[in-house]
């Protein structure tokens, strides 16, 4: 689905991605972890060509995005969905334009477009929060409707780029579990960096440990499930007594 | 109303309207020229969709360069070029060519600023789902914009405003140029500051109209 064919990419004399060969399979779900500063993120943005590689050959879905000219390479993104650490929603849109927009840019018939926006809400939950701002809703709603906005024009590949860290673990496995559900039920092929263990090791196939710049080892894992998360204040009661214990 | 103002109510309509009619022009040709020229000086920025050092160093240079001038010396400066375009370089419509100049400089310094505040993220998402240049700007970079793009409008047209009272020099009139003509020269300093009010009221209504239009459409 996604091929990296010795990938190199430098930010002035940052040499970020080392010549990076990487074959991602259809259907699965691949992770990409390492230290801060190992080009996780950079690794990822070449796959829809936000970053420009220096040397290399990037394929996706059988385009060959380096080869393509530039409206060629704005219409293979439209099936490559993205979502951010950030989000990075229109502020000044509603939920519902925000979606919108995916739909509008792909061109996808005007006369379908409402009904695909509320298909995509209902999908991710959101549907009775359309007419809200992203101003107005939590950080887990609004990383759903950036879920759903990549979604809207029926993507290939989801790429995500730090999807959780800026969520708490309750809405981290929410949104685990809504990723889980685009790869199962809509056979979309997943690619999550992440430098959290644990959501890699939560719902990945097959996980990429990246060093400076460079595939260290492409490890086959099992995904052991997301967890469920107690939120009770018992059980944080529970966790501080422990962590005493521990010292003691 | 006061025996002076009923005296030269006729000058003093007619002033109000070539203000009026000075700042209007400018307006248009900030929102015309200036917003394209802001965003071209956004977009050619280094690092930036459009990165071209050679547009980014001209426009910031042309723009500096108007907006170093004392405004006097401008309007003296592009006489020959106003009298080039519009035949004269007396009056009203002569006056509007340096003010029109003066308003595209400085609304497009706002307008680059204003974009400046978009964030980064908004654009590269804009750019994963396959924006041209074109969609950038006009449903992300304007959308998210939008009350800095107005409350810089309104900062400018305020400048614009004050700008315009110095248009006597070259027969533009105006209601700065009726006050000191009238007012000041011919000692009738209550009719100089009943023009002086009626130039607080102006700066104060569009001030106000400016602030409540750009929080109604920030939603951020």
């Amino acid at each position: 689905m996604i091929k990296l064919h010795q990938v190199s990419k430098s930010f002035s004399q940052f040499q970020a991605i080392k010549s990076v060969s990487l074959t991602i399979n259809k259907g699965e779900i691949h992770g990409i972890i390492g230290a801060s500063g190992a080009g996780k993120s950079t690794l990822l943005r070449l796959m829809n060509l936000l970053e420009i590689p220096d040397e290399g050959e990037v394929e996706v879905n059988g385009a060959k995005l380096t080869s393509l000219n530039s409206k060629s390479l704005r219409q293979a993104r439209k099936s490559i969905g993205m979502i951010f650490q950030h989000f990075n929603l229109v502020a000044n849109k509603t939920v519902y334009d925000n979606v919108l927009i995916a739909l509008e840019l792909a061109s996808y018939p005007k006369a379908e477009q409402r009904d695909r926006v509320e298909e995509c809400l209902q999908f991710v939950g959101l549907k009775q929060l359309k007419d809200k701002y992203p101003a107005q809703l939590s950080g887990g709603q609004k990383q759903r409707v950036a879920i759903a906005r990549a979604l809207a024009n029926n993507p290939q590949v989801l790429l995500c780029d730090e999807p959780t860290s800026s969520l708490d673990p309750n809405t981290t496995a929410e949104i685990l579990g809504v990723l889980e559900n685009i790869n199962k039920t809509l056979g979309v092929t997943i690619v999550i960096v992440s430098h959290e263990m644990e959501v890699i090791k939560s719902i990945c196939n097959r996980v990429t440990v990246l060093a400076d710049g460079e595939v260290y080892e492409t490890v086959l894992i099992e995904p052991n499930g997301i967890k469920a998360v107690d939120n009770s204040p018992n059980y944080f009661v529970e966790q501080l007594k422990d962590g005493e214990r521990d010292h003691a | 109303m006061p025996d002076i103002l009923v005296r030269y109510e006729a000058e003093i309509w007619q002033s109000i309207g070539e203000t009026l009619t000075m700042v209007g022009i400018s307006i248009i040709a900030a929102v015309l020229v200036g917003l394209p020229v802001g965003t071209l000086l956004f977009l050619c920025r280094r690092g930036n969709i459009l990165e071209n050092r050679l547009v980014f160093s001209t426009l910031n240079l042309l723009v500096n360069t108007i907006r170093s001038f004392p405004f006097l010396l401008l309007v003296v400066f592009l006489i020959p070029f106003t009298r080039l375009i519009i035949g004269t370089a007396i009056g009203t419509a002569a006056a509007t060519v340096p003010l029109s100049i003066i308003a595209i400089a400085h609304y497009s310094r706002l307008v680059e600023q204003s974009l400046l505040d978009v964030p980064k993220g908004v654009m590269e998402a804009a750019i994963s789902m396959g924006a041209s240049i074109r969609e950038v700007i006009f449903k992300f970079l304007y959308v998210e914009a939008r009350s800095g793009l107005v409350l810089g409008l309104t900062t400018s047209i305020i400048s614009f405003i004050s700008y315009s009272t110095i248009m006597g020099v070259v027969g533009g009139g105006g209601i700065g140029d009726f006050a000191i003509r009238y007012g000041y020269q011919q000692f009738m300093t209550d009719l100089m500051i009943y023009m002086i009010i009626i130039m607080v009221i102006l700066v104060q209504l569009i001030q106000f109209i400016g602030t409540t239009v750009s929080r109604i459409i920030d939603k951020r």
